[in-house]
């Protein structure tokens, strides 16, 4: 039970502290492909510890759904983090791990934020609520499958467990696995709202999908959205390095173990978040009514990735 | 023993209930329907009680028989399954009786005495049919079940559109009847016997023959769970009944069909892999359709009925998913499935109660049932919107809500296909993996929009704006239900264990109990740390003066992208007509737009049957409109008929 306790201790404030970090990494990216040095490493921190200092406002129109979403937000996502270990895969308990309890709470932060967004009445927060609601049905069926295939191959339905396996083996470069990982890196374009399905930069509310619903937060509020934006961020990077390239993650609790995994995964992230940036950099944001295909495309290699393990055993 | 005396005080308790408003008809008085729903409420306690008893004891309870004619009567057995469906019918009645206690429905006061009794009649059929021992009761307390809640269905019966969902449903349920009253005959046929009550794989009956049974009792069945083709009165008829009622009918009824389904295909056939196949893709079109016509829907009540369409696909998901999974020899993931349906069954039938109980409140409250027409009601009716709140995050299957553990259980099941070994069975259930989840992932959104237009942002008439908060005995029927959501998810995994089944579902306690330390954690951090105190101020309203209703986004703009997306399902079609003052088509006269949805069903299967069938009363009507001779014609060639056929057949 207290080494439980310490898993989650120790992996929830390692995902605290690093998350702010990719978001700032991404943004550094996206200028350097601009020719701009960007904002400093931290800028993110800072902004959060800004707004945690400001007063919140609330509009006349909003209601309690406002008030309480940003809290059930972040408790969602802090959550899901339980589900993601970062540093160390701890004993197996009751219930962690679990893809679909990881993927429903997910959701469950998303339909909060998507009520948020309706609660003040302005035009803008709806359109990103629908707009949010509709990618996120669209992209359902390639999540589940996507982790339907990861089951299939690791034979497992537990997170930790799939990591566990995926460190294993010494180079966990299954055809598969790799397939999958294409599905995996759309979906973490998908779900964090990036180019080309969302902008996080625009200053157009009219193309905005995410950051439209957080238009009339403010203060500690719009802290714990952004938060909670770059937890999830790390959490869906997290399980893509965990998935593909594992190495460095502790099997046990040490001191030594844990501080190898937590460099090892800052540097990883970093890599990835700069891809991310470079990618970013080199599309264009779709048109909203063009992104099924796009998805249709990630739906299409998970199911490939399926019938090949199917028909591979005849 | 106990047992006993709970069924009988308890049906006594109900046929006073029903009775007792009766004689008062013509004279009516408040205080014998008070009466009758305290009654009411006592018999489902009863049942309640009993139900817990049997499945705590898991010792099954019969009753004496009360032969009608030689081999018919009624007789009563309860056993562990049925007890489940006592449970559940109990509880949402138990639950839907102290919500009527102040829901007033309709003017007269004679009509609220009616009502009451025939609640206590429909509640009452519908436990007779779960605990009916023989074909006969079944089918007598049935067409009960039926008939009582065609009454209820046509309470408003002056109106235009209540009579047309009046009649529709009339007819569905007829065919339903119809169906299973050929397929108790044929097992008749085969068993000699009206008992219900597991048949060995070899009660004679060619393949042929338990095809057609198997036809006939799904059709039958299906047509009562709203089964997509099967689904169109259920819109209908939950839309025009009084809002107890349609809780009652969505919440349970529905419910009903499915436990025939379970009794009659799983325990009394023995099922084949192609029925599990035939349920497993009914159900997957049923969830997937239906999420997708509830989107589209903006009367709030046929929005909650096309769910319960979407609810009834996802248990039949589980059904044919463990019947496929028993055929394959993997009981563990059957198990695991049916488990899942069951579960299901309850969890749906407690949040689409509750979610049609709160949706009756705001009906009530705003007089309309079109949700653009709401808004902002999260402030003036606060606790019917949390408890609304409760039953969309159970329907949108969000942890840690009872929902979310059956749909997982399906899912679980659904993931683990790759461990049947025959590509083509794996490759479509991973279709029907990715249409569950598509499901799914709708519901949340359609849940999402049909909070939001209801409750959030400001009121869209003036009607909604001057809406109260609903009475105490209005809050606590629901408030009941949302407990259990709560507690049934939270606490599944115990829940299962003490009944004694050991499944592999994820132990949702800790991570409640995680929910509620990070919950605690971070008021307890913006506490600490923020400073300002809150202000209020206005929605930005792009340098508008004031904000008012127009400027939210509403259900129509809500649902607009998944619409389009969408749009070879429901094959809208916008017919623009224009014309123009000059022939250059410039100087803009008039124009008229129309935005039309495909009717599919209604238009493509229901019409063309009803039109066929209507040729031939025609053609047979012709044959009717004759003189004596004719008559006597027909009389002489039926006796020719008859004795070729009897010496064909000697």
């Amino acid at each position: 039970m207290t080494s439980f306790a310490g898993y989650v201790f120790l992996n929830t404030a390692f995902v605290l502290l690093i998350s702010p970090l990719f978001i700032s990494l991404i943004k550094k990216a996206k200028a350097w492909t601009q020719g701009r040095n960007g904002p400093p490493l931290l800028q993110t921190y800072f902004m959060l510890a800004k707004l945690m200092k400001k007063e919140v406002v609330y509009s006349s129109t909003s209601s309690v759904i406002m008030r309480i979403s940003p809290y059930l937000n972040l408790t969602f996502l802090l959550a899901a983090s339980v589900f993601v270990p970062l540093l160390f895969i701890p004993e197996p308990a009751a219930g962690i791990g679990n893809v679909f309890f990881f993927l429903y709470l997910l959701v469950g932060a998303k339909f909060f934020m998507a009520l948020a967004g309706l609660d003040a009445g302005s035009t803008f927060g709806g359109m990103g609520s629908s707009r949010e609601m509709t990618v996120s049905a669209v992209i359902e069926p390639v999540v589940i499958i996507v982790f339907a295939t990861l089951a299939f191959v690791f034979k497992t339905m537990n997170l930790h467990e799939m990591f566990a396996q995926s460190l294993g083996a010494s180079l966990p470069l299954n055809p598969a696995v790799l397939l999958i990982s294409i599905s995996l890196f759309i979906i973490l374009i998908v779900e964090t709202s990036r180019i080309p399905v969302d902008n996080p930069e625009t200053h157009l509310e009219l193309t905005m999908i995410h950051e439209a619903m957080d238009l009339e937060s403010s203060g500690p509020n719009l802290a714990m959205m952004e938060l909670s934006h770059a937890i999830k961020q790390t959490l869906l990077m997290g399980l893509l390095i965990n998935v593909l390239m594992p190495w460095g993650l502790a099997l046990e609790a040490g001191p030594v173990g844990i501080g190898v995994a937590a460099i090892m995964f800052i540097l990883k992230g970093s890599i990835l978040a700069v891809v991310v940036g470079f990618i970013e950099s080199s599309l264009a944001k779709m048109r909203l009514f063009r992104l099924p295909a796009l998805f249709m495309q990630a739906f299409f290699f998970a199911f490939v990735t399926i019938l090949f393990e199917v028909l591979g055993r005849l | 023993m106990v047992g006993v005396v709970l069924f009988n005080s308890g049906l006594a308790a109900f046929l006073f209930a029903l009775l007792l408003p009766l004689p008062f008809l013509l004279s009516p008085d408040k205080r014998v329907r008070y009466l009758s729903l305290w009654l009411h409420l006592l018999a489902s306690a009863l049942f309640l009680c009993l139900s817990l008893v049997i499945l705590t004891t898991n010792q099954p309870v019969t009753m004496a028989a009360w032969q009608i004619i030689p081999q018919a009567g009624f007789s009563f057995i309860i056993d562990r399954l049925a007890a489940f469906f006592v449970f559940i019918i109990s509880t949402v009645s138990l639950c839907a009786g102290i919500y009527s206690l102040r829901y007033e429905h309709g003017e007269s006061d004679s009509g609220k005495g009616l009502l009451a009794s025939m609640m206590s009649l429909f509640v009452l059929s519908m436990l007779l049919v779960v605990v009916s021992s023989n074909t006969f009761s079944l089918l007598f307390f049935w067409e009960t079940m039926s008939l009582s809640s065609f009454f209820m269905v046509m309470f408003d019966y002056k109106q235009q559109l209540t009579q047309k969902s009046g009649i529709f449903y009339f007819i569905m349920t007829q065919m339903s009847t119809l169906f299973l009253l050929f397929a108790f005959l044929l097992m008749y046929n085969l068993t000699g016997s009206f008992d219900i009550r597991p048949l060995s794989p070899a009660y004679g009956g060619s393949p042929t023959m338990k095809a057609i049974l198997f036809l006939c009792l799904f059709t039958g069945f299906g047509i009562k769970a709203g089964v997509m083709p099967f689904h169109k009165w259920l819109p209908y008829a939950h839309s025009a009944s009084p809002s107890n009622i349609s809780a009652l009918m969505s919440g349970v009824m529905i419910k009903v069909a499915i436990y025939g389904i379970l009794r009659f295909v799983l325990f009394t056939l023995t099922p084949e892999l192609w029925w599990g196949i035939v349920i497993l893709l009914f159900g997957a079109v049923s969830a997937l359709l239906g999420v997708v016509y509830a989107l589209k829907e903006h009367d709030l009540k046929k929005l909650l009925a096309y769910h319960s369409i979407e609810n009834i696909g996802i248990i039949l998901l589980g059904i044919g998913l463990s019947i496929i999974f028993n055929r394959y020899n993997l009981p563990q993931l059957a198990a695991l499935a049916l488990a899942g349906g069951i579960f299901h069954t309850l969890n749906h039938a407690l949040f689409k109660s509750l979610l049609f109980l709160t949706a009756g409140s705001v009906v009530h409250a705003t007089e309309t049932r079109n949700i653009e027409e709401m808004g902002g009601l999260v402030k003036r009716m606060p606790a019917t919107g949390m408890l609304f709140l409760i039953g969309a995050v159970s329907i949108s299957a969000l942890p840690p809500f009872n929902g979310f553990v059956s749909e997982l259980m399906i899912f679980q099941a659904l993931f683990q296909s790759y461990r049947i070994g025959d590509p083509f069975v794996e490759i479509l259930l991973f279709v029907v993996l990715s249409m569950f989840a598509l499901t799914s992932a709708l519901a949340a959104a359609c849940f999402v929009k049909a909070f939001g237009a209801v409750f959030l942002a400001l009121p869209r008439s003036k009607e909604a704006e001057k809406a109260r908060e609903a009475p105490a005995a209005m809050l606590i029927g629901p408030a009941i239900l949302a407990l259990l959501c709560v507690l049934l998810g939270i606490f599944s995994f115990q829940i299962f264990s003490v009944a004694g089944y050991n499944l592999p579902v994820p132990d949702l306690l800790p991570v409640g109990i995680l929910m509620v330390v990070f919950l605690g954690l971070t008021l307890l951090a913006v506490a600490l740390l923020s400073r300002g105190k809150p202000r209020i101020s206005e929605t930005w309203g792009c340098g508008l003066i004031s904000q008012n209703s127009r400027m939210e986004y509403t259900a129509s703009g809500f649902s607009e992208p998944i619409l389009t997306i969408f749009r070879p399902i429901y094959r809208t079609s916008k017919i623009v007509r224009r014309s123009f003052s000059d022939r250059a088509e410039a100087i803009f006269r008039g124009g008229f737009a129309e935005i039309k949805t495909f009717n599919l069903f209604e238009e493509r299967i229901y019409q063309p049957v009803a039109g066929l069938v209507q040729r031939l009363s025609a053609k047979i009507a012709n044959l009717q409109d004759v003189d004596l001779d004719t008559h006597i014609l027909y009389a002489f060639v039926t006796i020719i008929v008859l004795l070729v056929l009897a010496w064909w057949v000697l």
